[in-house]
């Protein structure tokens, strides 16, 4: 039995490119269950956006463990912790089990009935006094296909406000933006198995071995294997996969562009373009060329702070990789200029014409398990089927889909994205707001801004959640949601596969899926179509799938050859899936067609520096032709840099153990245990000259606010201070009254620090976002650090398994993920 | 020829322009994007009349010097004043109009390129050519980037305002 809290990544089954990648099946059952008496419900794993296929084990109506599938194509039997452990939160004692109504002040039990009757009167009431745009809805990258696209409806045709998004704004707009703006329409073109294919990798700003656990142990399994392939990683800490890499390239945060502008000057300069995929391929050469030859070695190693031989070195070997696989995350995409570097990662791989062929891809990763399936249904800013909302035949069919007036749909601006949907709060033109699924309160920026705009008097907050979390605290009512395992649906992961959960438990007491808790608002609504049908005519999430294949037909994400039949128990199948392509598609653009016709794709682009958004003459100018966009720009400094007075650049980031803001990883009790506290994150030179040791108490104070935890000597660039984001205020021993509650104090907008002591990463986090993407900047900010108390020599609470792993090695090891049980299966045929 | 007073005209107006973005975003400091885009913008601006500076001298143009220095007390109030404004409901009106005289602004900027343009082609000067084409180009984006926020911003104020 392995110990997968301190083994992460779990055995090696080394490989090389002219063999599958072995099956390894991970299993965890809880003590004492009957292996024999386990029922099987198949089913994958919600807990990244890699999407492995996994079987729950359910044993008396409760969920008692899980296991990898074999034969699934994303994961090969194996799990990670968070996967292995996370389902414990299912059972968790506090879970909500009824709605709750907020009465004098105080959040009460209340029937369904009442809360929705409150819900539908606060509705109506607004949209009478106030008109749709009064209403708006945030959602989560966490449900179902299915939860998002009745939402989507609901909101777009139904209520009729432009106001709906997804927190999959915070982890994965960039990438979306980034796919549209080079070729044409959202879907990352590669498959996973191309990194078991490849002989390159560029990881920037990705941390995979913390982001995708199981992925980094596909990769590894090629690191370790007989023709390891070569590893460029820009990343500003010391991360696993740094730790592998080449060449690190531990550059400065927020210069992501003038680092990508540099090695595509190196690219050129030394003629390592492939000109004629590039003629044939691609529009914007020339462009693209003339920007980046401002940009030599020397001059980005003074911009970026590495070596200009460094910067040489990873270029050569991009320029020399035949099988290139890049891929890029949060570092990117939370970072300042995220759709101009995001695109020019893009750019790499066009330049060297690698794409659409095994072994040769580019991932615009995404971090949230289901993040696809909002963009796909339009749960965000984005339209139902990859549609352009500024295409008008495109709202047409869509109209036509739904039988609704095309005027209903809200198409006269892009849909609103979720800081600018906190700005109308803020400003009292918003008055309803329903948030699902996701925690605000923890998880955006400039936390005493977001408690303050919740606590207003004149907005009407719904929360509709598996847990009273902090930004429940703060609604008017909450309802209780199922969550996986407890009903049936389907999602997407980051390269196309999809997989159906199938429901294996019922939900504790009167907790609901949010689809049927959607149908049901729509049906107190009175949500019509033209012809006065209910607007929503489905009922299960077997029918909404049906609808949603007929509305994605003919579009690149197209599911119209899917069926919950197929998918059951399934290797996981890739879309685009119809008669032309009955099994799915490995890998989009294999012909170099690229979904760039005016009239076809997704987004006419934008400007990359400004944001402003390109219309149809201007797309039409290109002349695209199927090419993909080489689109460029010039790196601009951030807008926050470290001063006299906040010296410090600061980051924010995850640890492998835990997801968001813990709500499911904290009741998990190895995750927790492993990661259970607070932690900054300082080089051992800055550590040096502010007098802090390693478990220090530190305050680390931005222009927006302060926060304290214990300080954990690592291996981050020096000049740079990380916190981990999963840290709120909900599980702290006094319940948090005193100690940050959100109604406590936070709700009085009170300033730097409030009068208890915080702990979140996003007290200090700037209000600012990428012009295209609208993503907010999460890697980028200033602060100043100092000493509080001294630790007395005890070691921070931070994981020493991964990129926290000290840079003095006395830190007792983390552990404590016993039981689990892996199996190595002997070579067998590669599936898909 | 009057080569000098197509010059002059683009200074003065990308000057003014700057002069405004700069004002605006020091109103407007709890909209981030206008906040920080219009300084990158009115930087933009400034910079234009600095590459025009050589032919400005070539062609006999007074000379237009952008205003650079620390802001001044009138910044500093307008900024205090944003963050009162803030949370207002007159916050979303009083953006509007000021994206509106910003476009009218840009677009007097926009049309005096045109101009220079013109009289670029017409007297030959190829390297005059090449910065008013660039220069041209980026005060095209800053039109279609205030009209990208006016399309967003006018049905929320008008409307649900
Ligand atoms: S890699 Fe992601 S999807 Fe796979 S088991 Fe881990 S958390 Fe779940």
């Amino acid at each position: 039995m392995a110990d997968r809290i301190a083994d992460i990544w779990g055995a090696r089954t080394p490989h090389g490119a002219d063999s599958p990648w072995p099956v390894r099946v991970d299993q965890y059952l809880a003590e004492g269950v009957p292996e024999g008496e386990v029922q099987w419900v198949p089913s994958a794993c919600v807990l990244c956006s890699n999407g492995c296929g996994m079987d729950i084990a359910v044993h008396s109506g409760q969920i008692v463990g899980v296991r990898g599938r074999a034969s699934d194509r994303v994961s090969h039997g194996r799990l990670g912790p968070k996967g292995l452990f996370g389902w414990q939160a299912n059972n968790s004692p506090d879970r909500l089990t009824e709605p709750l109504v907020r009465r004098d002040g105080e959040l009460r039990p209340a029937s369904w009935d009442e809360a929705m009757g409150l819900v539908v009167e606060r509705s109506r009431q607004v949209l009478d006094e106030h008109g749709p745009l009064a209403m708006g809805f945030y959602n989560s990258g966490q449900l179902f296909l299915e939860d998002y696209y009745t939402l989507s409806l609901l909101v777009r045709a139904g209520i009729g406000t432009p106001h709906l998004d997804g927190n999959t704004r915070l982890c994965t707009a960039t990438a979306d933006f980034a796919l549209k703006e080079t070729f044409g329409t959202d879907g990352d073109p590669g498959s996973l198995r191309d990194f078991d294919l490849c002989d390159t990798i560029f990881a920037v700003g990705h941390n995979i071995a913390e982001t995708q656990t199981v992925l980094w142990a596909r990769i590894l399994d090629r690191l370790h294997g007989p023709d390891r392939p070569r590893l460029v990683v820009v990343d500003p800490r010391r991360t696993a996969v740094a730790r592998e890499a080449d060449v690190h390239l531990p550059i400065r945060n927020g210069t992501n562009l003038a680092l990508l502008n540099g090695i595509q000057h190196e690219l050129i300069a030394n003629d390592r373009v492939d000109r004629a995929f590039v003629d044939a391929h691609t529009v914007g050469f020339d462009q693209l060329a003339a920007i980046v030859a401002d940009y030599p070695p020397e001059r980005v190693a003074e911009i970026c702070g590495v070596p200009a031989e460094d910067i040489r070195a990873a270029a050569r070997i991009l320029g020399s990789a035949d099988r290139l696989v890049s891929t890029c995350l949060q570092g990117v995409y939370q970072s300042h200029q995220a759709t101009a570097s995001a695109c020019q990662v893009n750019n790499i791989n066009l330049l060297r014409g690698m794409i659409g062929e095994p072994g040769r891809t580019v991932f615009q990763m995404n971090g949230q398990p289901t993040a696809q399936n909002t963009r796909e249904t339009g749960a965000n800013g984005d339209m139902t089927a990859l549609r352009n909302w500024q295409n008008p035949d495109h709202v047409a069919d869509l109209a036509r889909i739904w039988n609704v007036d095309p005027l209903q749909i809200p198409t006269w601006a892009p849909p609103t994205h979720v800081m600018q949907i906190f700005r109308h709060a803020e400003t009292g033109s918003i008055r309803f707001l329903w948030i699902v699924g996701t925690n605000p309160a923890v998880s955006l920026p400039e936390l005493h801004r977001i408690r303050s705009i919740l606590a207003q008097e004149n907005l009407f907050v719904v929360v509709s959640d598996a847990f009273l979390n902090e930004t429940g605290h703060l609604a008017d009512v909450v309802l209780p949601a199922a969550v996986w395992g407890e009903k049936t649906g389907t999602f997407t992961n980051h390269d196309r596969t999809v997989h159906l959960s199938v429901k294996a438990v019922d939900p504790p007491g009167q907790a609901r899926p949010d689809m049927d808790i959607f149908l049901d608002y729509a049906t107190r609504m009175e949500l019509k179509d033209k012809d006065g049908a209910p607007l929503i005519p489905w009922r299960t999430p077997e029918e909404c799938f049906e609808a949603f294949k007929r509305v994605t037909a003919g579009r690149p994400c197209d599911y119209s050859g899917l069926s919950y039949e197929k998918l059951r128990g399934s290797p996981g199948i890739q879309w685009p899936c119809n008669e032309n392509a009955p099994e799915g598609t490995e890998r989009l653009y294999a012909d170099h067609q690229f979904n760039t016709d005016t009239d076809y794709c997704e987004d006419y682009g934008h400007d990359l520096a400004t944001g402003a958004a390109h219309e149809r003459n201007d797309h039409a100018a290109l002349r695209t032709n199927g090419r993909a966009i080489l689109k460029s720009t010039h790196y601009l400094p951030p807008h926050e840099a470290p001063s006299e007075e906040f010296p410090l650049l600061y980051t924010t980031g995850r640890t492998v153990y835990h997801w968001h803001t813990r709500t499911k990883s904290r009741r998990a009790p190895q995750l927790n245990a492993a990661a259970p506290e607070m932690w900054v994150e300082l080089a051992a030179g800055d550590a040096e000259r502010l007098g802090v040791r390693e478990g220090d108490l530190v305050r680390v104070e931005s222009a927006r606010g302060a926060i304290e935890a214990r300080a954990h000597v690592s291996g981050v660039r020096e000049g740079v201070v990380f916190a981990p984001f999963h840290y709120g205020y909900w599980d702290l021993p006094d319940g948090g009254a005193t100690d940050g509650d959100p109604t406590e104090n936070g709700a009085t907008g009170d300033g730097p620090g409030g009068n208890g002591r915080r702990r979140a990463a996003n007290e200090l986090t700037v209000t600012e976002w990428d012009p295209v993407s609208h993503q907010p900047l999460f890697k980028v900010a200033a602060v100043r650090v100092e000493k509080v108390a001294d630790g007395g020599g005890v070691p921070s609470p931070a994981p020493t398994t991964t990129t926290a792993r000290p840079v003095s090695g006395d830190a007792p090891g983390t552990s404590g993920g016993d039981g689990v049980r892996e199996t190595v299966e002997e070579a067998r045929e590669e599936t898909r | 020829m009057r080569v000098d007073t197509a010059i002059s005209e683009v200074q003065d107006a990308e000057l003014d322009l700057a002069k405004q973005l700069h004002r605006v975003r020091e109103r407007h400091t709890a909209e981030p994007d206008v906040h920080h885009l219009g300084n990158t913008l009115a930087h933009r601006c400034e910079e234009h009349v600095r590459r025009l500076a050589p032919f400005a001298e070539r062609y006999g143009a007074p000379v237009r010097e952008p205003h650079v220095g620390s802001p001044r007390l009138l910044d500093a109030l307008r900024r205090k004043s944003g963050e009162l404004l803030g949370h207002s409901e007159l916050a979303g009106p009083l953006l509007l109009r000021d994206l509106c005289d910003l476009s009218l602004a840009a677009h007097e900027v926009e049309i005096a390129w045109v101009i220079l343009g013109q009289v670029a082609q017409a007297v030959r000067d190829r390297e005059l050519l090449q910065v008013v084409t660039t220069c041209h180009e980026d005060t095209r984006m800053c039109e279609k980037w205030l009209r990208t926020r006016i399309k967003q911003v006018a049905p929320q104020v008008l409307v649900a305002g």
